[in-house]
This record gives C-alpha cells, structure tokens and sequence, in this order.
C-alpha cells in the first residue's frame, strides 16, 4: 500500500479507460544513475587499459597530440556518454540497464513511448544538470517539480514511471493444511479493501515480529472470522493455523 | 456488485499473462502477424478490466497490476512513427532554416550580445593593455609573448565541472552550453555569450596589440564566419528557452517551456552537422602554414555566405521549393 499522496501519470487512452502510472522519485533516479555509472566506468576502466596496451607512455602520448586531436579526445569522451544513454533509452523501449535495473522508464508526458528525438535531448541537457557539482541542478529540480522531472526532462517533454512487480499469485495460491483449521463460515461478503488488508498481512506475515504476527492475526480472525468461542480458540492456538484459516477465508470468495 | 477479487483475477489472469507474455515478445521482435491481431484484442480487453478495476478495486494491487500492463501495452501500441532518412531530409531542407528565420529576433539579439561581448574584450585591452592579465587566460598570455600561435580552439567556456574532462575548450562544448543555459532564465546563455565574446575580443586585441594580428587572422579565417555564426545561432536558440521560463504567455510555464523548447532545439540539432564540417575545416586548413592567408580567407568568406544564404533561403515558399544546394 503507498501513500496516495505519490505523484502519478494520468493518461486518456482512446479506449477511454484512463490510465495513472507511478512517477518514479529521486531515489529511483539515484539508484538508475549509480547502476549506469558503474556500467560507464567499467567500459572507461576497459578502454583505458586497452589503450596502456598499445600505447606504453600515456601521458606522454597525450601531451604530444596536436590541439585538435586533443579536441576530437573530449569531444568523444562526451559522445561515448551521451551515445550510452541515448542508445539505450531508444533502443530498450525507454530504459537504461540501470533503469531497468531499477524498474522504472522513461516516457513522453503524454504516456507514449520516447522517440529518439526526446532521448536526444534530454541527455544532452545532463551537462547543465550535473552543474555546479554532483547534479546539483538536477536534484534541486525534481526535488521542485511535481512530476518529479530534471530540467533535461522538462525541455525534452519526458518523466520517469515507475514498473512495480506485482505478484498476483496471491489471489490465486490455494489455502494449505486446511484440514487442521475449523473451515471459514463465509457469512458475510468480504470487500475489496479488506480482501487486500489480508493479503498483504498474508505476504508480509513470514517476515513480522512473532509477536506482531500473532497479535495482527488475531485481529483480523476476530474482524473477518465469525467464528464461535471453540472454533476461535482452535484457529488461534499458532500463526500457522491463523494464517491458514485467513488464506482459506480468501479462498471462500471464489 | 462485482464478482470478488480472487475469483475475478482467476477468471481473467489468462488473458493478462498472454499479453504480457506477448509484449515482451514484441520488444524482442519477434511477432507475426497474426499475433499482433491478439495484441490487439488482450489489450482492449485489458483495458476493459482495468475500467472495472478502477470501479470496484481501486486502489487494490490487482488495479495497480492493470494499470501497469496497459501503461506497457499503451506504449507498445501507439508508438511514435520511426525517424526516416526523408524526414531528416526535410528538416535540413525547409525546417531548420524556417524554424530559423521564424526566430531571427533571438538569433539577432544573441548576435548583438556576443558582439557587444567582442567590443567590450577588445577595448578593454587596446585601452588598457595589462587589462589582458584579467581576461586572457595565462597559457595563451605566455604563447602570445612568445609569438607563436597555439593552434587549440579559440573559443573556450568552461562549466565548472570535469565531465568532459578538464579541458573544455571545443566547440560542442560551447554550443551545449550556450544553448541549455539557456535553461537558466536565459541568464546562462546571456553570460556565455558575453563571456565568449570578451574572450574572443581580448584574445584579438591582445595579438593585434603584439603585432600578431595577420597570425590570427591566418588562423580564424577559414573557420570563424561559420563557427562564430553556429554559437550565435546556440545562443538564441538558449534566449528562446529563457524567453519561455520568463513570459510564457497564456501557458503556464512548463508547457510553454515544451513547446519553445522543442523549436529550439530543432535549431541546435540543425547546427550540428555544419559545426562538425567546420570542424573538420578547423582541423586540417586553418593551422599551419600549407594554404596561404588569402586562400584561407577567401574559403572562410565563401563559406560563411553560404551558410548564411542556406539559412535565409531554403525552404522560403512552397514546400516544393528546392532550396539552395
């Protein structure tokens, strides 16, 4: 569950059903980025050590170079950069292996997928948004704007949403050791809202405190059970039985 | 009432997983025909779901889930038609230099700026010689002394940061930054082409002052009328972007930024190609001594002119129209 306060993506389809995809924050943006840069180094760290392999004396060789030569140098150090980002953006369908990494992609504002044209641009306005230091710009604009954009962002007409994995299997998972647990009477109607509370009370369970667990479980076993006095204290006597009997009550509302 | 969570997702999951399955496949290449029919079809269908979804699930991961897979099949759908060689085409042939001449005020007031630049450098030493100790960087002071030419890039800015390694003097360098500056109310690409032009102004002062001006000459005269032209050019383009963060008009901002932004980039992007020929001209003509001064300045000349007489020419009228060539 998060918060509803999280920006979002609203976009009409022609189908007339409208979609709202998650706007991915500075944190996923950071964490892309490192993935990125580790990938960029690697291949700086491999090249630099293929050249020491033909050229023994590098800055040697470096001072010797003419001016434009030594130009051509930055140039491409730049254009290996920019050529990285844009490459993989248009040809992955909008991500980076850092971003895929992640889980998030870049698409127009209006949803559709980014062309070359806006991949373009947007990297190359990184320059001005790794100014003065660190991003600094950059940071300073998607912690401002309300999609969460850096300025390459706002000038090329792109953000950043987010791809969150969702397990379905959990709607779907059939109950185990049913036997032991007294079977869910089912009287009343379950809502949508509370089918979810019990679900991810479900998913995180293995991971709770024994005693969150237990006391968590039996709040939701007295609020969705109704069961009497025997059958509470069989389906309470551990975690597993509650647990069980829950995923059974779920089950119910084939 | 809806029929409950589980059993709707038992029901249509199916389906979900076969769109899925058959997007990623899409992104690998690998479709037929016939599949891409289906695709079609899951996706309505999708869409469908997430319509109820939104009405009795909402906020739900089975409505989140749904969102999520027509976000992606959305996406798959209606992708932007594929840049082609025509297009590319068109734009050099009637778009630049349209999207230029709709904008020339920019491109006038950015060259006004980087003159004003140029005088200022230049007066300021011819009056004041030691003022050059100020604005003329010391390894180019101690060249000059020397009397040599350095044969690097004449033009230089340098945005504080070591991302493109710590000698920012090329030219792309300067045209990224004139022009995204620009980002900065227009205050970027104000000082960037002040600071250029006071730079360049200093520079020629200074070697007119030591009695170098025929070596400059020598040296900018191939590539300076288009170079100097690419970076006005940036520089309005940057004005544009600063225009629209300042007086969006009826928009509001970030709109109106998108939207001049977009005709201003298509000015940086058309600049691209003639920035790297001059370059190439930058590189093998303009130093030493192979071609004489007067062949050099007469292909700077021509050059310019005809850059200037695409610019203003090609595309004018009937989409038709071939343009000069």
């Amino acid at each position: 569950m998060d918060s509803a306060a999280s920006p979002s993506l609203d976009v009409a389809t022609p189908e007339r059903v409208s979609l709202s995809l998650p706007v991915a924050g500075i944190g996923y943006r950071c964490l892309a980025y490192l993935a990125d840069l580790c990938l960029l180094f690697l291949f700086w760290i491999v090249a630099y050590f293929t050249f020491t392999l033909m050229v023994s004396d590098v800055l040697g060789f470096l001072k010797g170079l003419s001016g434009f030569t030594r130009t051509l140098m930055v140039v491409g150090v730049f254009a290996t950069q920019w050529v990285y980002w844009t490459l993989a953006e248009v040809l992955m369908g909008g991500q980076t292996p850092g971003k895929r990494l992640v889980g998030i992609r870049v698409v127009r504002v209006d949803g559709s997928p980014v062309g070359v044209l806006e991949s373009a641009v947007r990297n190359l306005v990184r320059l001005v948004d790794s100014l003065p230091f660190v991003y600094a710009i950059g940071i300073l604009s998607v912690l401002l704007t309300r999609q969460h954009q850096r300025l390459g962002d706002i000038l090329a007409g792109t953000l950043l949403v987010r791809e969150e994995r969702i397990d379905l299997d959990k709607y779907t998972t059939p109950a185990t050791e049913a036997s032991a647990v007294p079977a869910p009477a089912g009287s009343v109607r379950l809502a949508s809202e509370d089918l979810e509370l019990i679900l991810s009370f479900l998913t995180r369970a293995p991971g709770l405190e024994p005693a969150a667990r237990t006391r968590l479980g039996t709040k939701l076993v007295e609020r969705y059970g109704g069961l009497d006095e025997a059958e509470r204290a069989a389906v309470l006597a551990s975690p597993a039985t509650i647990e069980a009997f829950l995923r059974a009550r779920v089950q119910t509302e084939r | 009432m809806a029929a409950p969570l589980p059993a709707f997702v038992a029901r249509r999951r199916p389906d979900w997983d076969a769109l899925k399955d058959l997007l990623d496949r899409q992104r690998a290449g690998s479709l037929r025909l016939e599949e891409l029919r289906t695709l079609d079809v899951l996706y309505r269908r999708a869409a469908s779901d997430l319509a109820l979804a939104q009405t009795f699930y909402a906020g739900t991961d089975v409505h989140r889930f749904l969102n999520q897979l027509c976000g992606q099949a959305y996406a798959a759908i209606y992708q932007p038609p594929r840049e082609r060689l025509a297009s590319t085409l068109a734009f050099f042939r009637h778009d630049f230099p349209r999207a230029l001449r709709a904008n020339g005020a920019f491109v006038a007031a950015s060259a006004g700026l980087f003159l004003l630049g140029i005088l200022l450098g230049a007066v300021v030493v011819l009056l004041e010689p030691r003022g050059a100790e100020l604005l003329v960087p010391e390894n180019l002071r101690d060249s000059i002394a020397r009397k040599e030419m350095w044969t690097d890039g004449i033009l230089s800015v340098s945005p504080p940061n070591a991302v493109a390694s710590g000698i920012a003097t090329n030219n792309l360098t300067v045209l990224i930054v004139t022009f995204a500056s620009g980002l900065l109310l227009g205050l970027g690409t104000v000082f960037a082409l002040l600071n250029n032009g006071v730079h360049l102004g200093s520079v020629a002062a200074l070697c007119v002052h030591e009695g170098m001006g025929p070596k400059l000459f020598d040296f900018i005269a191939a590539h300076g009328p288009v170079e100097l032209s690419i970076i006005v050019i940036a520089g309005g383009a940057g004005l544009m972007v600063g225009q629209a963060l300042i007086d969006p008009g009826e928009l509001p901002r970030a709109q109106a930024l998108a939207r001049r932004g977009r005709e201003a980039v298509k000015l940086v992007l058309g600049c691209a190609p003639f920035l790297a020929l001059i370059a190439v001209v930058e590189g093998f003509v303009s130093p030493g001594d192979f071609f004489p001064s007067w062949v050099k300045g007469l292909l700077g000349l021509a050059l310019g002119a005809f850059f200037w007489l695409y610019l203003l020419r090609a595309g004018r009228g009937e989409a038709t129209s071939r343009g000069v060539s």
